[in-house]
């Protein structure tokens, strides 16, 4: 059960990065005349309002998921990375559990700057919030991913 | 809500959270402990027997709340006591807290 929920975990985080990714470039470098019709251009020509919903109910979900299987974690893999004295990676997952908790509460801000797009006054802060958050995640992601392989990396 | 209150409180939240979120762990103040040996949840922090205790879930829980209160409480406020609140303190005070927490856990990237 726990394998089928720490892959779900993962697929999920996957769909999540995707969506905060996009919207992202679109915040930060929306689409010029030049670049039109490119891979590139296309990339950054997303409608970032239309991916404000579905990044705030995959991070609920994401990080829902990954407080399920946390204990799990907690009993049988961190006991072991202090055992072999893996502090990075262990370290690197404690940031990730606050920087992931820190990412929830500011869900409502992100909500509602994204909401009043509108107003161009909240351009800097919609596009600012969006790049934390995509941080949170592209750091979620990749911690984890490195943690869920670690024997690979022979650390 | 008004508004102009869904503003106020967005931001308070978002602030109110981050810095209560960084308290709540370096004072403890964990709403609720949950033992996972022996999968049992407590009220407030108590620290376990038998295996890790797990304070994370309160931490969320205690700044989750009293972020709530408090951002409720400001959005009723008159508009002036609150109208210097900027909206890029819902992003900068997070960003703050998280380099907060890199200074708090550097002794695992340090040794």
């Amino acid at each position: 059960m726990m394998v089928f929920l720490l892959i779900l975990h993962s697929l999920l985080a996957v769909a999540l990065l995707g969506a905060i990714t996009h919207q992202a470039i679109s915040a930060w470098a929306p689409a010029s005349r030049a670049s039109a019709g490119t891979f590139i251009g296309r990339m950054r020509a997303v409608p970032a309002t239309s991916y404000v919903n579905a990044v705030i109910v995959l991070y609920a979900l994401t990080a829902l998921l990954g407080a399920i299987i946390y204990p799990t974690y907690r009993l049988n893999v961190r006991i072991v990375l202090e055992q072999m004295q893996l502090h990075v990676p262990n370290g690197a997952f404690e940031l990730k559990e606050h920087f992931v908790a820190l990412g929830l509460g500011m869900l409502p801000a992100y909500w509602y700057f994204w909401r009043a797009a509108h107003a161009a006054d909240y351009a800097r802060t919609r596009a600012l919030l969006t790049a934390l958050l995509a941080f949170i995640v592209w750091w979620g992601f990749l911690v984890g991913h490195i943690l869920n392989n670690i024997r690979g990396f022979d650390l | 809500m008004t508004g102009r209150s869904v503003p106020m409180f967005v931001i308070t939240f978002a602030v109110a959270y981050a810095v209560l979120y960084v308290v709540s762990v370096e004072y403890n103040l964990a709403l609720f402990t949950y033992h996972p040996a022996t999968e049992e949840f407590h009220f407030l922090v108590k620290p376990a027997s038998d295996g890790p205790a797990m304070y994370w879930y309160g931490w969320m829980a205690t700044s989750g709340l009293s972020a709530f209160a408090i951002a409720t409480l400001v959005s009723w406020l008159p508009k002036g006591p609150t109208n210097r609140l900027w909206s890029n303190c819902s992003w900068s005070v997070p960003l703050a807290v998280m380099v907060v927490f890199v200074y708090i856990l550097r002794r695992y990237f340090i040794r």
